[in-house]
């Protein structure tokens, strides 16, 4: 869950009073932008992206203009813009029109937790407005925050005394940015950046104002409800599947999926964190979804969270496999009963396929849950195999792969021509 | 801000060695001890542990939890265990996230002995762990987790926290010199179990969560292991996220800690380097520098190797990384080859693939082939045991106010009945509704005959005593209570009880015997067992009935376990020159065992429904047949009881319609029928109806009193309203000569009629609010608490049954009435807006057209039709209810329904 840019994030700055540009949404009028560049001499064109997107203004994303038609040019250009992010490639969706502001330094600031010391941080440079991970350390500073009392002012005074800021920015700095921890702890935040974060002069005065902003949100803290923002803008990249298993989401048990490859040919019920991690590497493009459905979840969510994967993913499914290390307190017999009731009622109104079930799993109820499986399994007429709980995950996954290459080469169609023959 | 440090580190460790974390002396306080997850764990711990559990809290309750080394008391608040002198030095979290750093603070403020903390609890917020972190570091507290299962100590066979070890620990945490420092508590098991593959026990196993914030990390997890005298060697699970690794290796290295001991590391999770959200772990969600491959590094680096390779191993003294947990044992061994050392015990079993359960239908090639192997014991020993269960199973529950056969979808407002709209199943015969709601799944169609044989056969059964009825009608009982007087005698009726038993000798022999449709031979040894409780020698006198019920079993081409194995002990008696005891008892009980064999298999319903099945349709087929109100003009009834057996196979939808009506339905009639029984089903497990039924379930009643409560609970308000609409529709149309209610052409000014009954109802609502009335009563079967407020309003199950008869050119004018009705009111400005006709009206219309004849003819009195309606709505309903009380039955416990004696209130 992350945002960037002032589309959404100058909400959340309004929150805790901390200034950002004047703007407008791609909806303006052309008198709109017009008149806030005649207020500012010059506007920035960003796009807007549904998710914390850095580098934008290294990839040509970031345009300066100072007339109604380059706007409208640049407004062109970005609105549909794809920016290519780490690894992935995200599309944009509007943009924002932002006052210029005038400022002869520019300062990068954010707030997170360090999992070197375990406290949170706050880190802060006043060469920003780059790559932070281009700068030298004598160019930037962490300071942890004692969370009972917030972002101290004399700790801000200290580091910025020490990265050598001109005195006549500390000031307003000190003043303004502990709003950010504010936010940050009391809306449920796990990131929050600002960069650049430019001083503008207002009369005598300085007036830090945040040109751009990035937060990441903890999914685990309900805080982030009582903003309100639009919870659309978090599931840009959130597939149908993932949106309606999302909606089981409660502390007893996981429901957590990623679906990777919806033309993998393995259907994957992973059990706990651990074998989430390691089956999802070993199936690599064969699994259909990446999925952790542990933490001995009730009969109930675990058939919802079955009927839904089957509803989404049944027809692609060669192989499904349900595997896990020796579980401590999920039932297995619960969760097989959940599984495998879902998968008979979704055949009994879907119709049949042949498929082919590989089960690896240890824990409470193993040979009732194994039993149950294999007696629905019996009448469906689905071949399977089911592994003890003391042969290895990794073995397992490597034989679903195998069952996988050969059910999908020929046992399938022949299987189920002979079902088809037998009636 | 000065913080408590613990040299050699930033920050307060209270743990100097891993043999102190846990002991046997440890001491534990459990916080909602009596949640679901702590209720079933705690015990085990606790007995594993030897009894190191002093107190549980539970907030606002006290009690015990039991064990079997005594009971665990419980308090309401840590406050309370303190002041009844439980000494604790360790408290384990069981709460729901945003509750877990409000018991953390009170653990704190209460208990000064207080050396660590475990949170299990998953989705704690990363606001809330870094609070906790504060407070215990002021406090010099120890926190391991959250979303751990805690901490084990295999020498002293203590565990304290979660489930290490699942319900049987002793099975897992062999006592050894490995030491186990893992980010996924299945893991930590997991390397416990197959550790033991190359002769390795554990000392301690933590299980250090994976949440943003890790409280008990690598180096403090190191800096103990290499202080504990037990440990020799350390096993790691690392997910990516994070850079506990680093800090700790930065530690070894630049010797602020000194760790001189092997390591063997897992690092998984490549893929997660793209992702945006955690899947999995809340923690395992990495940035550019803490990704998989990042931790893979720190690690090589530390070992001066690579990746451990077993066609080529090389390790270091140091240790070595491995891509797999199943690498991690043999890892572990050439680490201690290196280091000249030896596993603590002889290797136990292997991790190679051990197939447990396999089909018997697909052969795989030679190459994914492999034997089935016997699981280990104790696993063995449950196979044996749970092979023989068969069908549905349900945890037992409080079903008051629940219901796993109807609800009403929150959607459409329509009822369901096993998932499926009361709108579609009134569209199927009886005899399909009868057995779906049984069976929750629509009969095949080779098994209807079997199915209307049955009712049928059950209809004319004890046709002739119906003392009980005949006094209860001449009494002027309504027709609910003179089916519930016939109903409750029948009790455990010997015939059904016997076809009972004889369904669950079959079914616990085909289970014994491990007998399917693939069985050549029947065992020799289940022949002997039928011979000895199933035959007799002495021939039983012969009724018709259960001559053509043989005559049909034998007959049957059915392709049914259950069926070869009843046809394999009428032929078994037949070569013995025996006979089957209680032979009619037998032919039904197998009849019903055949049909239900299927759903019984798979796992739709439970053994003991099946078993049931021949009271449930005999309690339904005598419903009807008791509901017959001439039985001896009745000529339908006649020819199917009297005399020879004929008809048996007939659809008993058109033997009810004929007992009922004493006519023979037309294809309208049938439809119209099929429409109004299945439109009543079910209304939800809310309605008095059914609560009735399961409150007699919930007594432990005989399934015939469990209708009966359902007939007691029904009475003249039911129906809806559909009563008080005839005699509506009645009043209406008593001048009208309206001769045929389905001829289209009736001849009469309809819109005038409602425009007359509008205008007679807005005069009679003026002079009711004149007199004071604070409610006018209103007119029957019209508006719908939910279906209102727009301008034109629509009950659309109403409206489903509408357009059905306009598909198939089904006309009903007091329908058209009832529409015609709603506008006049909304016309003349008695209602705001147009009303709907709700599904009562339906009801009411349909019963007053199949009975418009009879009526006419001076056949049926008013009251008389007002009873068949009724009775109508009772059949229905009995349907459905059947289903409630199967639900009830199997989840359900004994007094469910009793209302807590907080809730009742006493009124003045």
């Amino acid at each position: 869950m992350q945002l960037s840019g002032l589309r959404y994030g100058a909400q959340l700055l309004d929150l805790v009073d901390f200034p950002a540009p004047e703007h407008l949404t791609g909806g303006a009028t052309n008198g709109e932008i017009q008149a806030l560049i005649d207020k500012h001499g010059k506007i920035v064109v960003k796009p807007v992206f549904h998710e914390g997107v850095g580098k934008k203004g290294k990839a040509g994303l970031i345009r300066i203009v100072d007339n109604l038609h380059d706007a409208l040019e640049a407004k062109a250009d970005l609105y549909f813009a794809t920016h290519k992010h780490g690894t992935r490639t995200v599309s944009a969706n509007g943009v924002t029109f932002e006052e210029f502001v005038e400022s002869d330094i520019e300062v990068y600031f954010s707030i997170s937790e360090s999992t070197t010391i375990r406290k949170p941080t706050f880190t802060i440079s006043v060469t920003g407005g780059v790559d932070i991970e281009s700068l030298t350390p004598d160019k930037i500073s962490s300071v942890w925050i004692e969370p009972f009392i917030g972002l101290k002012s004399f700790d801000l005074t200290n580091t910025l005394k020490d990265l050598n800021c001109p005195q006549r920015y500390i000031s307003p700095l000190v003043q303004n940015l502990p709003k950010l921890w504010d936010l940050y702890n009391s809306y449920g935040l796990s990131t929050i950046e600002i960069n650049p974060l430019r001083l503008k002069r207002v009369g005598t005065r300085y007036v830090p104002v945040a040109c751009d902003i990035k937060a990441a949100f903890d999914q685990d803290n309900p805080a982030h409800r009582r903003i309100g923002l639009p919870m659309g803008i978090f599931q840009s990249n959130i597939t149908p599947f993932e949106a309606e298993i999302n909606r089981l989401r409660t502390y007893q048990g996981q429901s957590d999926v990623l679906e990777l490859n919806t033309k993998g040919s393995i259907l994957p019920f992973m059990f706990g964190g651990g074998a989430n991690s390691a089956a999802t590497e070993t199936l690599g493009d064969k699994a259909i979804f990446s999925s952790d459905f542990g933490g001995n979840p009730p009969y109930e969510k675990m058939y919802e969270i079955s009927r839904i994967s089957l509803k989404h993913h049944w027809d692609a499914t060669n192989v499904l496999l349900v595997i896990g290390g020796k579980a401590n307190n999920t039932d297995i017999y619960v969760t097989f009963r959940g599984i495998f009731d879902a998968l008979r009622d979704h055949i009994a109104e879907n119709g049949w396929r042949p498929v082919y079930v590989v089960v690896g799993r240890g824990g409470p109820n193993l040979i009732k849950g194994m039993v149950y499986a294999r007696d629905i399994l019996d009448g469906l007429r689905l071949p399977y195999k089911m592994f003890g709980y003391d042969t290895s995950m990794i073995l397992t996954l490597e034989y679903a792969k195998r069952i996988d290459d050969w059910w999908l080469k020929e046992g399938n169609a022949k299987y189920a021509e002979s079902v088809k023959l037998s009636g | 801000m000065r913080q408590l440090k613990s040299k050699p580190f930033e920050s307060y460790v209270g743990v100097y060695s891993l043999e102190e974390m846990v002991t046997k002396d440890s001491r534990v306080c459990v916080i909602n001890i009596l949640g679901s997850e702590s209720r079933k764990v705690t015990p085990v711990s606790h007995e594993y542990s030897k009894g190191n559990v002093v107190a549980g809290v539970q907030y606002g309750r006290e009690g015990k939890l039991e064990t079997k080394l005594g009971d665990i008391p419980v308090y309401p608040s840590v406050r309370e265990v303190i002041k009844n002198k439980h000494h604790f030095d360790t408290g384990v979290i069981y709460l729901p996230p945003t509750a877990v750093s409000q018991a953390v603070s009170e653990l704190l403020s209460y208990n000064h002995d207080l050396k660590r903390i475990i949170i299990v609890t998953e989705k704690v917020s990363t606001a809330d762990s870094r609070n906790i972190r504060f407070l215990c570091q002021e406090a010099g507290v120890d926190v391991i987790g959250c979303n751990c299962l805690g901490i084990a100590n295999a020498w002293d066979e203590v565990r304290i926290g979660g489930a290490l070890g699942g319900d049987a620990p002793e099975e897992t945490l062999h006592k050894g010199s490995i030491a186990i420092h893992s980010n996924s508590g299945n893991f930590t098991t997991t390397m416990a179990e197959y550790l033991r593959t190359e002769g390795f026990g554990i000392s301690t196993a933590v299980s250090s969560g994976k949440d943003v914030y890790i409280h008990f990390a690598l180096a403090e997890f190191l800096f103990a292991a290499q202080n504990d005298p037990r440990t020799r060697a350390v096993a790691l699970y690392v997910e990516p996220g994070g850079y506990y690794e680093k800090v700790a290796l930065e530690m070894i290295a630049e010797r602020r800690i000194a760790f001189s001991k092997p390591i063997v590391v897992c690092v998984t999770g490549r893929w997660k380097k793209d992702i945006t959200r955690s899947c999995g772990h809340a923690g395992a969600l990495s940035g550019a520098g803490d990704d998989a491959i990042s931790k893979e590094n720190w690690f090589d680096e530390y070992f001066g190797v690579g990746c451990y390779d077993p066609d080529n191993p090389v390790v270091s003294k140091r240790g070595v990384r491995v891509d797999s947990i199943q690498t991690v044992p043999v890892a572990m061994k050439a680490v201690f080859d290196e280091i000249g050392e030896t596993p603590d015990f002889a290797s136990q079993g292997d991790l190679s693939l051990k197939l447990w359960l396999s089909d018997n239908v697909v052969q795989v090639p030679p190459k994914l082939d492999m034997p089935m192997i016997e699981p280990l014991e104790p696993y063995a020993e449950q196979l044996g045991v749970v092979n023989k269960q068969v069908g549905a199973q349900y945890l037992r529950q409080s079903m008051s106010d629940k219901s796993g056969a109807s609800r009403i979808d929150p959607m459409s407002h329509v009822a369901q009945l096993h998932n499926r709209s009361i709108l579609d199943l009134s569209t199927n015969t009886l005899e399909e509704n009868i057995y779906f709601s049984l069976a929750k799944i629509m009969p095949e169609e080779e098994d209807l005959p079997t199915i209307n044989t049955l009712l049928n056969l059950m209809m004319r059964l004890d046709s002739d005593e119906m003392v009980a009825v005949d006094r209860a009608r001449a009494n002027g009982a309504t027709p609910n209570a003179y089916l519930a007087s016939e109903l409750a005698s029948i009790g455990n009726r010997p015939v059904l009880a016997k076809a009972s038993e004889h369904i669950s000798r079959v079914i616990s022999a085909i289970r014994e015997y491990g007998i399917d449709d693939t069985t050549g031979k029947i065992p020799e040894e289940f022949d002997k067992q039928i011979i000895k409780e199933m035959l007799i020698k002495k021939a039983p006198a012969q009724d018709t009935e259960t001559e053509f019920l043989l005559k049909m079993v034998k007959g049957s081409k059915k392709k049914c376990t259950s069926l070869k194995i009843c046809k394999h002990i009428l032929t078994l008696a037949d070569k013995k020159k025996m006979y089957v005891r209680d032979m009619q008892a037998f032919l039904l009980g197998t009849m019903t065992l055949c049909i239900f064999w299927k759903p019984l298999l798979r796992k739709r319903v439970s053994r003991q429904l099946v078993e049931d099945i021949p009271h449930y349709l005999y309690t339904i087929a005598r419903t009807f047949a008791c509901s017959v109100i001439d039985r001896k003009n009745n000529k339908h009834w006649q020819k199917l009881t009297g005399g020879p057996l004929t008809g048996l196979k007939s659809s008993f939808t058109e033997n009810a319609y004929q007992f009922l009506f004493n006519a023979k339905p037309g294809e309208t009639e049938l439809l119209e029928f099929k429409y109004l029984i299945g439109l009543t089903l079910t209304n939800g497990p809310g309605t008095i109806s059914a609560k009735g039924a399961k409150e007699s379930v919930s007594a432990r009643n005989y399934i015939s009193m469990a209708f009966v409560g359902f007939l007691a609970n029904t009475g003249l308000a039911h129906g809806g309203n559909g009563f008080e609409a005839v005699e509506f529709l009645l009043k209406n149309f008593a001048e009208s000569n309206l001769v045929d209610p389905g001829d289209a052409k009736h001849g009469i000014d309809l819109k005038a009629l409602a425009a007359k009954a509008a205008k007679e109802y807005g005069e009679f609502k003026v002079r009711e609010k004149a007199l004071g009335a604070l409610r006018v009563k209103p007119i029957p079967c019209i508006n719908h608490p939910v279906f209102k407020g727009a301008a034109v309003n629509i009950d659309p199950r109403e409206d489903f049954i509408c357009k059905q008869f306009a598909e198939k050119g089904i006309y009903n004018v007091f329908v058209e009435f009832y529409h015609l009705l709603v506008q006049e009111l909304f016309n003349q400005g008695i209602t705001r807006n147009v009303f709907c006709v709700n599904i009562d009206a339906v009801l009411a219309v349909i019963a007053l057209k199949l009975v418009w004849d009879n009526r006419n003819a001076g056949k049926l009195t008013d009251e008389m039709v007002q009873n068949l309606v009724f009775t109508l709505f009772l059949y229905g309903r009995t349907i459905g209810v059947a289903a409630e009380i199967v639900d009830h039955r199997d989840r359900g416990t004994d007094m469910d329904c009793r209302t807590p004696q907080s809730k009742l209130k006493y009124v003045l």
